[in-house]
């Protein structure tokens, strides 16, 4: 699915990546964890296509070069970034926009666009399975929307369009229990042997609900440590200090 | 004044059927205007619209128009919802539609009279003076409110080329009567004119005036429209303009709060392409207490276009508890567009609410970055930021059938980007 070789990243002359290297499998979820500043975000934002970076090294999807499609045909070609920050659009119907995005993705497929009728068809389905109230769909963009709704928006936005490589940026940062499990059943109800998933994240919690196959720990822009789930729980008691 | 364009004192000899006043009245604002010529950016109230130059640049030759109507079949009407209609060619009242209304409670008229008008400092206004001849005058009775929307179909020939029409209108809307008005510019010439209107609109005690300004075509045309409105107890008027696609557009409005308890909300929504010129400026003259105005005027500006916001409010000492509110925000596409605002505020009561503020930027990366991550591309990206922030102008508009008339002009006007 995704393989990632000596990744190097700079923004304004800063290096930030140093050489991260990741292979992720179909069907497999990998978490990444790490301190404030080590690069996770960056990660996220380099894999979906975001312009300002200067990059050397290998980025491969599905056997293709991402390095020089651009964010668009990225999500096109099946990446999906579930925003740590999700961006207030004023003025911008979610609904309108959602059908947008499903028709470009469908297009560039080949595949038919879908009709408003089929399209709400599939919004009420998403909203019902993820516990989600449809009414955040006919809001604006993100616009007053809570914490906890933008990401819940995040994940409804993941299941709708769905992608095979899902990168969830801190989805989980702020969220109450409830919030949790909602954006934890939006990642399980998707697995399966065809899609992928990489999990960025501070906490451990997230990890009990959802199970990922891989930990890795990064720390200054490489992956310094790989181990299962239970390598999250160490973390959790000893903090990333020792890794150093 | 461009090399062609004399007029001769006896265009005003070829009006007919006027008195002697008026015809002194004529005179003395065509020496006005032949004093001035076309004002240029040395006028204060023209200092970001140098019209003189930009007719220059546009203009080899120039003519007065002279208003006459041939009966073929010009247009094809709205669709989209029920409406009454005023039907003017190139300004001059050609016909009219009220059969959705109860018809004794409406007159409708040719309009030209010139008389009571005041001495003005705007050269455009004087030549309107003297030598406007055919517009519109609409008054509605008393006590009755409009069942549909009026329509007025502003329509230019395909033949109207390289000249200067001078309309006058009224509008006087009566005690307790409503009138929703949609003002629909339909341009058949391909040829570069000037359209030069002066308007009169008087809301009697609890008159209520919606009104709104949209194209439905592109158009070569240069429009001037001075609007003088007088506002009396408790009437509500409103203008949404929506007036995009234009060459040239400068909307002046005068607007006296004179009685208590009244309203005046001027909203913009305004995508400007490649070369064109928009401005509004405004006066709103607070002259009696207890009167809010509102006013938010928003532009997104394309390549090389100009748009310009020149507001002011003015509150009379006697105009206590004063509630005015005025906004200007602008989008530039690139580094060509341009956005100027003079907000301007003047003040002589002391119990007031006045505020103003004015922001301009470019499209925002991240917004675009996280739009594009959902698959959209660059430019449909940018076209739904675009749209996005014009919108809350069109969310004012109650009726949803309108509503959408208008989203789609709005969206044609926003793809051709």
């Amino acid at each position: 699915m995704l393989e990632i070789k000596n990744l190097k990243a700079s923004i304004n002359n800063k290096k930030i990546l140093n050489g991260l290297n990741l292979t992720i499998k179909p069907g497999e979820l990998h978490a990444i964890m790490g301190p404030n500043g080590s690069g996770k975000s960056t990660l996220a934002n380099v894999l979906s296509g975001k312009s300002g970076y200067e990059i050397t090294g290998e980025i491969n999807f599905q056997g293709k070069d991402l390095k020089n499609l651009n964010v668009e045909k990225r999500a096109q070609k099946g990446i999906f970034l579930a925003f740590q920050y999700p961006l207030e659009i004023p003025g911008v119907n979610t609904n309108n926009f959602l059908k947008t995005s499903l028709n470009s993705v469908l297009k560039s497929k080949g595949k038919k666009e879908i009709d408003t009728l089929s399209f709400l068809k599939i919004v009420k389905d998403k909203t019902s399975e993820l516990g989600i109230d449809e009414k955040i769909l006919s809001r604006q963009l993100n616009v007053g929307f809570s914490g906890g709704e933008k990401k819940k928006n995040e994940i409804l936005q993941m299941k709708i369009l769905d992608p095979d490589f899902s990168i969830l940026d801190e989805t989980d940062s702020g969220l109450d229990i409830d919030a949790l499990k909602i954006v934890a059943k939006g990642v399980n109800s998707s697995r399966n042997s065809k899609k992928s998933f990489l999990v960025i994240t501070h906490y451990q919690r997230l990890l009990d609900y959802i199970k990922p196959d891989f930990v890795h720990v990064l720390s200054n822009g490489r992956i310094v440590k790989t181990g299962c789930r239970e390598l999250a729980e160490e973390l959790e008691k000893t903090g990333y200090e020792k890794l150093n | 004044m461009i090399g062609n364009f004399n007029i001769n004192s006896s265009e005003i000899d070829k009006i007919k059927n006027i008195t002697q006043e008026e015809k002194v009245f004529r005179e003395k604002n065509l020496e006005s205007f032949k004093s001035s010529g076309f004002p240029n950016k040395k006028f204060e109230d023209w200092k970001f619209s140098d019209f003189r130059e930009i007719i220059n640049k546009n203009f080899d030759e120039l003519e007065i128009q002279k208003n006459t109507i041939n009966n073929s079949n010009y247009i094809n009407l709205i669709k989209d919802f029920e409406h009454n209609y005023i039907f003017l060619v190139n300004g001059s009242l050609h016909s009219s539609n009220f059969d959705y209304e109860e018809k004794n409670k409406i007159k409708i008229n040719k309009y030209s009279e010139a008389v009571k008008y005041q001495v003005t400092k705007n050269p455009l206004i004087c030549l309107n003076h003297a030598l406007a001849e055919n517009g519109y005058s609409l008054e509605i009775d008393k006590n009755y409110k409009f069942k549909k929307v009026l329509v007025i179909y502003n329509f230019f020939t395909k033949d109207i080329k390289n000249k200067i029409l001078n309309n006058k209108n009224i509008v006087k809307v009566n005690e307790n009567s409503e009138l929703h008005l949609i003002e629909y510019t339909v341009n058949k010439s391909k040829f570069k004119f000037i359209s030069n209107i002066y308007e009169n609109i008087i809301l009697k005690k609890n008159a209520k005036l919606k009104s709104l300004y949209v194209q439905n075509n592109k158009s070569e045309g240069f429009f001037h429209k001075f609007l003088r409105n007088k506002l009396y107890f408790k009437s509500d008027y409103s203008n949404l303009i929506f007036s995009s696609g234009l060459k040239f557009n400068k909307l002046d409005i005068e607007c006296d709060l004179i009685e208590e308890n009244c309203e005046c909300n001027i909203l913009s929504a305004l995508f400007l392409n490649k070369d064109e010129h928009q401005e509004i400026k405004t006066r709103i003259n607070h002259l009696a207490p207890n009167c809010k105005s509102y006013q938010r005027v928003k532009n997104v500006l394309s390549n090389d276009s100009k748009g310009i916001f020149q507001g002011k409010i003015y509150v009379k000492d006697v105009a206590q508890k004063t509630n005015a509110y005025q906004l200007s925000k602008a989008l530039l596409l690139n580094e060509n567009s341009e956005f100027n605002s003079k907000p301007e505020l003047e003040i002589y009561a002391d119990d007031v609410k006045c505020s103003h503020g004015s922001t301009s930027g470019s499209i925002d990366e991240d917004s675009l970055y996280y739009l594009m991550s959902r698959g959209l591309s660059r430019n449909d990206s940018t076209k739904l930021l675009i749209n996005g922030f014009l919108n809350d102008v069109i969310e004012i508009i109650k009726s949803p059938t309108i509503k959408k008339f208008i989203e789609k002009k709005l969206e044609d006007q926003v793809n051709g980007y």
